[in-house]
């Protein structure tokens, strides 16, 4: 088990995401919004002839929302289910080695990062919960659309 | 080994597709040698191959059909039909067991022996010797496989990423192009550039055609659907199928292809009678269902029509007030085609039992909604006892959508053009609006109908006064209008649309989204999802049905009219029924220099009004088309105010001009225009067809140039001498002397002093004399 991870930082939290998923990172530019999107989309952004759809990494697990970014703002690329979306996360920090299975957290992590987290996972950055793509796109449950 | 096993599955396949041809071919005629090895070479690959992997059965068999193939290769065996037989038998085999193994079932139960044993060679195999398998290179080359158009096979998938990468080229080269614009790149870039995105326009037009698909595919399953379903339901079906060879995007097929079953349960379950009922009504036992697709332009209609018992309108009627969906009100002044509409109306049904084939008559609405959401229409009519029809229109493509790309709330928007029915300037002497509790209607000539505004609807700040705004009306796929009010309309644009992200599509508004050339993301509405969030599609039939017909302005007192602001700033109001149109063009457009001036609408050129005072604005003008009937005058404003009535009495003004006198409006004076002056001061003169005839002296250049403008411009049509008719006046010159005796005749003297010894003769710049001449000759004509 020697996956590698991107560890970034979300609402104050360290958290992981396979490298497997991750496209790239990118500074955004301008982000077009959406109007009656989920409060977790913060809009579109071109990227090279695609179109990204922004999400807010901590608004979409039900944390209290990052905000709008600044222009320049560096976010995680990754494709999910044929879509490409750009995570808008506190920071981004490194790539680490995976040092563990993701393994149930001890304790309590909160139902929110409960829903979005596959478990906790051993890096060679200290302990990082490791996101599930497709439940963090999705957005906390009950959002209305 | 799973990726060898896969491999070698996805080979075999390969080869028994590539095969199935020859198999026929070598069916027809087993002494083709070409047929022959291509069979020998799969069933000997075949062999090869799992005897790698552990197969045993399929190893026996094609060991088998190897060894009796070989035989024959070797000129020591005939290919006796009989051997055909065998071995297309053991093909099949394989087939089935590379099926089975593929999806982990256990193999087709035994029987290779049999197989096995029909290849073994019999005495009459030496009887019916066909012919000389090593026949000389006659047979060989005969019937060789490439025929004129040879077509492959490729999944579909790696079509779609062709498709996407293209669409992902072409808006690649926009971005490119953008920001050489930007960048002001050298033209020997510029030339090759051109070149390169050409090519791209062919290949994308190309990779477009590669996707289309024979609408047979999605016919090929319905004879069978047909019969199983009339056989369930007791009835009997038959099809007719028209127009397979008709094209259509794959997706599309795809899209379509549950609508059209639930259409075909439907005609079959509630259209279409049972025998006994059919004969008693004088119809042929068994019922027909005609199913054609033919294209129209850019879409494709296909026609779903069976000889059923039709729909019960009124028992519709009926269900739908049950059911609450309209009052027995509205449902008396439906017509028959709103009364056959209601089976879109969700939850209802004229089947008497519910059935395990349509159910409870839930669907159409679904229907609707699936086909709409592709960016088509639905379309029902029925005749009670003879049948029903149901149209469907469809675009040929799902990827590429002529969009009208709008503005509401400083957002940019784009819509299908395909809703587009109208667009209108809310400010529009014909506009109405009226408020109802929370809604907004609006009248457009005589047709009161919803008004959403887009910045509103999509919860967007601010939205601008509806009188400001553009009114895009929209025709919803059931034949309901409504309008949407945007803050402006940018353009008409091709646009290639991708899909969102679920947590977009979830808010039910948006049905894609596009990069635009200038590298900005822009979202496509769905109309049809709009309209159904506003409640506009559902309960049509009570909001917006009804009150089509019942929109008949309010009475009025006095003539309407238009109360606007002119150029200098005042109150002025002219009748209603005077404007043709009210427009805005470019200040460009305008010509204040002539005499009238003169203002560019379209392509044609009228006379303005109302320009005396003021500056014309820096950008815009609003121009009122006033029309007497024959002719129009443009006549410039500032902007409109209000469509009023002119009650109060009208003041006269001292002085004939544009003023025709002074009128209260809300108590503050505004002017009324006098519309018989503007016409009589500002219309030309209608140039009759049979224009009094002028005939000149060919060979004067003066009468020519400098001459001809005047006359016709006095109403008359010039002729020359060559003409062979007669003239109602000829213009003599002592230049070019007299000719032609024909009518009056009006002589021009280049010296004045001359002239007024000459009688009938003129001064030749003695316009006023000329023009008096030639008037008091055509009344003449006139009278």
């Amino acid at each position: 088990m020697n996956d590698l991870l991107v560890i970034v930082e979300i609402a104050g939290r360290r958290a992981a995401l396979r490298t497997s998923e991750v496209q790239s990172v990118v500074e955004l530019e301008a982000i077009s919004a959406v109007p009656r999107a989920p409060h977790f989309v913060l809009g579109l952004a071109p990227l090279r002839s695609n179109t990204l759809t922004v999400i807010d990494a901590a608004a979409a697990i039900g944390l209290a929302p990052h905000g709008q970014p600044d222009a320049g703002t560096r976010a995680v690329i990754v494709d999910h289910a044929g879509h490409r979306y750009a995570l808008v996360v506190d920071a981004i920090d490194d790539v680490a080695e995976a040092l563990s299975e993701p393994n149930r957290v001890p304790g309590d992590a909160g139902a929110d990062w409960e829903r979005v987290s596959e478990g906790l996972i051993e890096t060679d950055r200290g302990p990082a919960l490791l996101i599930s793509l497709s439940a963090l796109v999705a957005g906390p449950p009950g959002v209305p659309a | 080994m799973d990726d060898l096993l896969a491999e070698f599955l996805a080979e075999t396949r390969e080869m028994m597709t590539a095969l199935g041809g020859e198999l026929v071919a070598w069916e027809a005629n087993p002494s083709d040698r070409a047929r022959l090895d291509a069979i020998f070479r799969f069933v000997h690959t075949v062999k090869g191959n799992c005897g790698f992997f552990d197969f045993p059965r399929l190893e026996s068999l094609s060991h088998a059909a190897e060894d009796a193939l070989a035989e024959v290769r070797a000129g020591r065996r005939s290919a006796s039909p009989r051997l055909v037989t065998a071995v297309l038998a053991i093909v099949d085999r394989i087939g089935a067991m590379v099926d089975a193994i593929e999806a982990g079932e256990e193999l087709p139960s035994k029987g290779d022996e049999v197989l096995v044993a029909a290849l073994e060679p019999d005495s009459g195999d030496n009887d019916d010797i066909v012919a000389d398998c090593s026949d000389g290179p006659s047979a060989r080359s005969a019937n060789p496989a490439n025929g004129a158009q040879r077509s492959i096979r490729l999944p579909t998938g790696l079509l779609d990423g062709v498709m996407s990468s293209v669409s992902d080229l072409v808006l690649a080269r926009n971005d490119l192009a953008r920001r050489m614009r930007d960048a002001g790149v050298d033209p020997t870039v510029q030339g090759p550039f051109e070149r390169l995105s050409t090519i791209l326009d062919q290949v994308r037009e190309a990779v477009t055609r590669m996707r289309m698909q024979r609408i047979e595919h999605l016919f090929g399953a319905l004879p069978r659907l047909v019969r199983d379903l009339s056989a369930e339901l007791g009835k009997q079906v038959m099809i007719d199928l028209e127009g397979g060879d008709v094209e259509l995007d794959r997706e599309m097929i795809e899209m379509i292809r549950d609508p059209l079953t639930h259409i075909i349960r439907n005609a079959i379950d509630h259209g279409i009678e049972r025998p006994s009922h059919r004969l008693a009504a004088g119809k042929r036992e068994i019922g027909t269902l005609h199913i054609a697709a033919r294209q129209s332009g850019n879409r494709i209609i296909i026609a779903i029509s069976d000889d059923g018992r039709g729909i019960d309108g009124a028992r519709l009627v009926d269900k739908a007030v049950a059911a609450g969906t309209i009052t027995r009100a509205d449902g008396d002044a439906l017509d028959h085609g709103g009364r056959n509409a209601l089976i879109f109306e969700p939850g209802l049904s004229t089947a008497e039992a519910v059935t395990a084939v349509s159910g409870r008559g839930v669907g159409m609405d679904v229907v609707r909604a699936n086909i709409e959401r592709v960016g088509g229409s639905i379309e029902v009519t029925s005749v009670a006892g003879q049948g029903t029809s149901i149209l469907l229109s469809l675009p040929l493509t799902l990827s590429i959508i002529p969009s009208l790309t709008v503005g509401a709330g400083g957002q940019l928007f784009a819509m299908p053009r395909s809703y587009v029915e109208e667009i209108v300037h809310g400010g529009a002497g014909h506009i109405e609006f009226a408020r109802a509790g929370d809604a907004m209607l609006v009248t457009v000539r005589g047709k009161r109908v919803a008004c959403l505004s887009l910045a509103t609807q999509l919860g967007l700040a601010a939205p601008i006064r509806p009188e400001d705004s553009t009114l895009v009306l929209m025709r919803l796929a059931s034949g309901d209008l409504f309008a949407l009010a945007v803050d402006r309309i940018f353009d008409h644009e091709e646009l290639v649309i991708k899909p969102l992200a679920p947590a977009i599509m979830g808010t039910g508004i948006y049905a894609g989204s596009t990069l635009l050339d200038d590298g900005n993301p822009v979202l496509m509405l769905d109309i049809a999802g709009i309209a159904r969030k506003a409640k506009l599609i559902g309960d049509v039939q009570k909001r917006v049905r009804s009150v089509e017909e019942a929109a008949e302005v309010h009475e009025r007192r006095g003539p309407p009219a238009l109360l606007f602001v002119g150029l200098d700033g005042a109150r002025k109001v002219v009748r209603l029924g005077a404007i043709r149109r009210i427009e805005r063009i470019a200040a460009s457009c305008v010509d204040l220099a002539s005499d009238p001036p003169r203002a560019v609408i379209g392509d044609a050129l009228f006379p303005l009004a109302g320009t005396e005072a003021g500056e014309l604005p820096h950008e815009q003008v609003s121009v009122l088309r006033l029309g007497d009937g024959e002719s129009e005058i443009a006549y410039a404003i500032d902007r409109i105010l209000d469509t009023v009535e002119l009650s109060g009495d009208i003041a006269p003004a001292r002085g004939n001009g544009i003023s025709e006198g002074t009128t209260l409006i809300e108590g503050i004076p505004a002017e009324v225009i006098d519309t018989h002056w503007l016409f009589a001061s500002f219309a030309a003169p209608p140039r009759s067809l049979d224009a009094p005839l002028c005939r000149l002296p060919v060979d004067d250049p003066w009468a020519r140039t400098i001459l001809a403008p005047l006359i016709e411009s006095a109403g008359y049509r010039i002729v020359d001498d060559g003409f062979e008719g007669t003239a109602d006046v000829t213009i003599a010159t002592e230049a070019g002397g007299t000719c032609g005796d024909d009518g009056a005749v009006i002589t021009l003297c280049a010296d004045p002093d001359h002239a007024a010894h000459l009688p009938g003769a003129l001064y030749r710049y003695d316009r006023a004399g000329l023009v008096a001449a030639l008037a008091a000759i055509r009344s003449g004509k006139a009278a």
